[in-house]
């Protein structure tokens, strides 16, 4: 055909090149602009929770506004004053890093079996682990109050931990099912040839490689155990082993609501968290390390 | 000595399949113990309560089916049903939608998409009562936020009391509600996208597929995969939870946000725990099916 | 939290002590004997958390200088008033509730009837007689004597709802009196009706306050039950004045928004944020706003319930403190319940509590003497209130019945819905009848 029509192979590449790099560019700034909608729309409950943490008890009631006429810090330093709240904080520390660590751990082996073996009540003691889940709280704290007592495990962070386990398990388990079936069974296999055991091969391995299973598998947990009220409410009893949420919860003593304190401490205790999440996300996107695939 | 060698190495298999089981088995033991002990009396007794007319603290009479009749007899129940369902059909696909929508866009190579994801993971960071009592201010009609808003802005001049009209209630529940949830999605989502090996987007980008084709060789599949236990627990969770309707509503206006988790902590208010028991145990058959497809759907995918 | 002083009460813990220790000597005297023995159990006491920071500590103080004065190792929990029925609930099932604890009369009627609480009639009569005796209202509401066959709690202060209004709104427009019928209030109310304030703050929700509906429609006439607390008595002409009344004020737009699906804060909030002009309070927002916000403070003003025509249902609630059948220490516990009778520790805890007095001799006490707006309604209403659910029985199925917020969900069908009075009504006379029916 007639090359003039087209121009030079030169000019068709650079005007290929042009429309792609203008496709990029586009599709960035629709990226951009989605996500930065999608963050505001996020945020912006927890930018009111901030403001109203910074707000006086009358300008949170009278003034409802967007921006803080007067900034204060009373509301953080009413509750951290009393180091009530920070001994609370400390005990959702404890709860809910063991409650991971264990879970992590349990639910590791339990989907690893469950995964890579085949026995006869398999599908049995995965759908008897969902069970845990069929009955809401509301109905179950009364039981498992009275299990816990008899235990003698009422008012004690032992007694939580064990609670939260039990209901941190089945989510954990079934999760790392997902992550583990996709881990080709080569990898393992070589492992076995290499001379590991069958613990061998899975701690060395398969759970390096579902490191992003396991750290979406630790947000969970930790995120389930840190925020948990209505056990907690129901099992503690003394001040000094009170969580994070319960502290907050103690805060609403009748039927007015103290928000300045309340919002101060919903932002201190989404601290951890947030460093968590943080941390965490790094490991989610480690994917399969290169060069384990090809062979 | 051939059949010998022949016994000796089935021998040796069988003992080996034996102590591989046991091995699996001894893996599964710790969950599965914890579960039945501690969960195990507590389901059986919701169940076997809901046939008795316990009172807290006494011992309750055997009365058959009172207690689901009963409830089958005010119209609170029947709402219950109807908006029970629509909330976890409507959130889990909203919350669905989003998850997937933000894993895709927050997978890209970007600067400051650390950030992103961390600010998504946001409404997670806090107890849930803290988060729905947020939003319940930020729905009042003088002075919520939302409200405040739209009038500054001029977008909606009129004062509008979304909590407390029929026809907004819902829709206000539910959005409180995805937005409190959409993590449980996202992040599966985002971590199932991210153990797809670059390659396979490169191959099936220099076989010439577009970015739809794309999406729907390579990254659907391990998705498919990967959202049947979000949904699974998402909806069996938002069926049983609590908070964001009693605290945004407390199942009002007239019934028009009633859930099944409300209408027990009524019974639980008068210390009737048959009742509150009873209106569990209508929730389980539609559950219990709920656990066994999914976990059936997950497994099949084994066999191959 | 910062300290605050309380005016007046000169409370401190010299005197705390002073009262402990003559505590003691009045448990003496009284008959009560202390075990001789140094117990090494410990007595645990629920205190009833209430708004005033400064109430939950001096009863604490107050339980554990007893306890140190007399030997007896003590452990005070407060409890949120909030979640107080579920860890009550808990606790009954598992066995771990503590020696004694304060409850409203609900959860006191609830679990006596239940026997999960001794009889305290000689702690009660003690107390009565050495205090000029008990107002009637307390009275007769605690009195357990039919259902259980004796006084399970001994009351220490009364609670209910008073009217609370913006003076500064309703003076300006002419009101310089408090409304005296509930048809004065939607006139008072109409006249500052001006969005964003709004004249009527009363809750229509599924939540507590929503129950003062019932009241309202009480003091038409109209009732919930019969005499023996068996058949519905809904369907009345009374209850019919009471809708038109309702639904007038609501069609004259006199209802802030959102009162349909209020929580129990959701009347302060609007109080607090200068929505509403009137609402029905128990007192917790006066002490919130004396402490936040003097300018609304100093504008507002406590009065008594409206009337209605055939008078003012004002109902009071006593709280009490009880122990428990599991107890071990129950001798030791009567001798602490009889102890926070004194006149010292509840002339100290009335005046940072939102309590009114139950003991003829407790309105001489310096907390009522007229300087506190607050207490001055809330001794009022001890002197006037009615019984709770007056004059309905107050059963077990009118408490079920109150725990459903069927009234509430009527108010709700005729001015969410559109419903007309018949059809409402005929769906509350259902549901209350299936309820009455349980029992």
């Amino acid at each position: 055909m007639s090359t003039q029509a087209l121009g030079t192979v030169e000019e068709q590449d650079r005007r290929s090149q042009a429309l792609a790099r203008r496709k990029l560019i586009i599709g960035r700034v629709l990226t951009y602009a989605t996500l930065t909608v999608a963050v505001l729309l996020v945020a912006f409950p927890i930018y009111w929770m901030i403001i109203t943490s910074l707000k006086l008890p009358r300008e949170i009631y009278r003034v409802p506004s967007l921006w803080p006429k007067v900034f204060t810090l009373d509301n953080y330093e009413k509750l951290l004053a009393d180091g009530g709240f920070l001994l609370a904080l400390r005990n959702s520390f404890i709860v809910a890093t063991v409650v991971t660590i264990v879970s992590v751990v349990i639910s590791s082996f339990a989907a690893y079996s469950m995964v890579r073996f085949r026995y006869r009540f398999r599908g049995f003691i995965g759908r008897i682990i969902l069970f845990a889940y069929l009955t809401p709280a509301s109905l179950l704290f009364i039981p498992i109050s009275i299990v816990m007592a008899q235990l003698r495990l009422g008012n004690s962070l032992v007694g939580l931990i064990l609670v939260y386990l039990t209901f941190s398990l089945p989510l954990s388990t079934w999760l790392l099912q997902g992550y583990f079936r996709g881990i080709p069974r080569e990898l393992e296999e070589q492992g076995l040839i290499d001379g590991h055991s069958r613990l061998g091969a899975l701690v060395r391995i398969v759970l390096p490689l579902s490191a992003p299973g396991l750290a979406a598998v630790a947000i969970f947990t930790f995120t389930g155990a840190w925020n948990e009220l209505l056990f907690a409410l129901v099992l503690i009893t003394s001040e000094s082993q009170r969580t994070a949420p319960l502290a907050l919860n103690y805060l609403i003593t009748s039927d007015v609501l103290p928000w300045g304190p309340l919002m101060a401490g919903a932002v201190i205790s989404s601290v951890p968290l947030m460093i968590l999440y943080f941390i965490a996300q790094r490991f989610m996107v480690a994917g399969m390390t290169a060069g384990s695939v090809k062979g | 000595m051939a059949d010998l060698n022949a016994h000796a190495g089935e021998r040796q298999n069988r003992a080996a399949a034996m102590r591989l089981n046991l091995f699996a088995y001894a893996l599964v033991i710790p969950v599965t113990l914890l579960i039945i002990g501690l969960v195990g009396y507590p389901f059986f007794f919701a169940i076997w309560v809901s046939f008795t007319d316990q009172v807290i603290g006494n011992v309750g009479k055997f009365i058959g089916f009172t207690n689901f009749a009963y409830l089958a007899g005010t119209s609170t129940f029947w709402a219950a049903i109807q908006n029970t369902v629509v909330i976890v059909v409507v959130t889990d696909i909203l919350k669905l939608g989003i998850g997937l929508g933000l894993a895709l866009l927050v997978h890209q190579h970007f600067p400051a998409r650390g950030i992103f994801r961390s600010i998504l993971l946001l409404p997670w960071a806090m107890p849930a009562f803290v988060a729905f009592l947020t939003w319940r201010v930020m729905y009042q009609p003088i002075g919520g936020r939302i409200n405040l808003i739209l009038t500054q802005t001029g977008l909606y001049p009129h004062v509008v009391d979304w909590l407390g009209q029929r026809h907004t209630a819902m829709g206000s529940v539910i959005v409180a509600s995805v937005w409190r949830g959409f993590p449980f999605w996202f992040i599966p989502i985002l971590v199932q996208l991210y153990s797809v090996p670059e390659e396979f987007y490169d191959a099936a980008r220099a076989d010439g597929a577009n970015p739809w084709q794309r999406f729907r060789g390579v990254t659907l599949p391990g998705i498919k995969q990967v959202i049947i236990v979000p949904t699974l627990l998402s909806s069996i969770w938002t069926a049983n939870a609590f908070e964001h309707v009693w605290l945004l509503t407390q199942g009002g206006p007239s019934d028009a946000t009633m859930v099944f988790p409300v209408l027990a902590y009524f019974g639980m208010q008068t210390q009737r725990i048959g009742e509150a028991a009873a209106v569990s145990v209508y929730m389980l058959p539609a559950l219990g099916i709920l656990v066994i497809f999914a976990t059936a759907l997950m497994m099949r995918d084994d066999e191959q | 939290m910062t300290d605050k002083t309380t005016s007046g009460a000169g409370w401190s813990r010299r005197r705390v002590l002073t009262t402990a220790a003559s505590g003691v000597a009045l448990a003496a005297a009284s008959g009560f004997p202390m075990p001789a023995v140094a117990q090494a159990r410990k007595l645990t006491y629920w205190g009833g958390l209430i708004f005033s920071e400064d109430a939950n500590n001096l009863l604490v103080e107050a339980i554990n200088a007893w306890g140190a004065a007399n030997g007896v190792e003590t452990e005070v929990v407060m409890i949120n008033q909030n979640e107080t029925t579920q860890k009550v609930s808990a606790a009954v099932a598992s066995n771990t509730m503590p020696d004694a604890l304060d409850v409203g009369l609900d959860l006191m009627l609830l679990l006596a009837r239940q026997n999960q609480f001794i009889l305290l009639d000689d702690v009660y009569n003690k107390v009565g007689d050495a205090h000029g005796g008990w107002y009637d209202g307390p009275a007769r509401a605690t009195d357990t004597t039919s259902e259980v066959g004796g006084r399970v709690g001994v009351p220490f202060g009364v609670n209910g709802n008073l009217l609370l209004r913006r003076r500064d709104l309703l003076e300006p427009a002419g009101f310089t009196e408090a409304p005296k019928t509930w048809a004065e209030l939607a006139e008072q109310a109409a006249a500052v009706n001006a969005p964003p304030v709004y004249g009527l703050g009363l809750a229509l929700s599924n939540v507590g306050d929503a129950n003062v509906q019932v009241n309202v429609m009480q003091s038409y006439g109209g009732r919930i039950a019969d005499d023996e607390g068996k058949k519905i008595l809904l369907d009345s002409a009374e209850t019919r004045e009471w809708l038109t009344w309702l639904k007038g004020a609501w069609d004259k737009g006199l209802f802030p928004p959102g009162v349909t699906t209020w929580d129990g804060a959701g009347d302060n909030q609007a109080y607090l944020s200068g929505q509403a002009a009137f609402i029905a309070n128990t007192g917790s927002v006066g002490i919130a706003a004396r402490n936040d916000d003097p300018e609304l403070f100093e504008g507002s003003a406590f009065s008594p319930l409206p009337a209605g025509p055939k008078g003012t249902i004002s109902p009071i609630t006593p709280q009490s403190r009880v122990i428990t059948t599991g107890s071990q220490m129950q001798d030791e516990a009567k001798a602490l319940v009889e102890h926070l009778s004194n006149p010292e520790f509840m002339n100290a805890y009335f005046n940072v509590a939102i309590y009114g007095p139950v003991l003829k001799n407790q309105e001489q006490l310096q907390a009522f003497d007229g300087s506190n707006s607050i207490l001055v309604g809330l001794l009022g209403l001890a002197q006037n209130g009615t019984a709770p659910a007056y004059p309905d029985v107050y059963n077990a199925a009118y408490a079920d019945f109150s725990s459903n917020f069927t009234v509430p969900k009527l108010a709700q069908r005729v001015v969410v819905d559109g419903w007309d009075f018949d059809r409402a009504i005929a769906e509350a006379v259902e549901q209350g009848q299936a309820i009455y029916n349980k029992y």
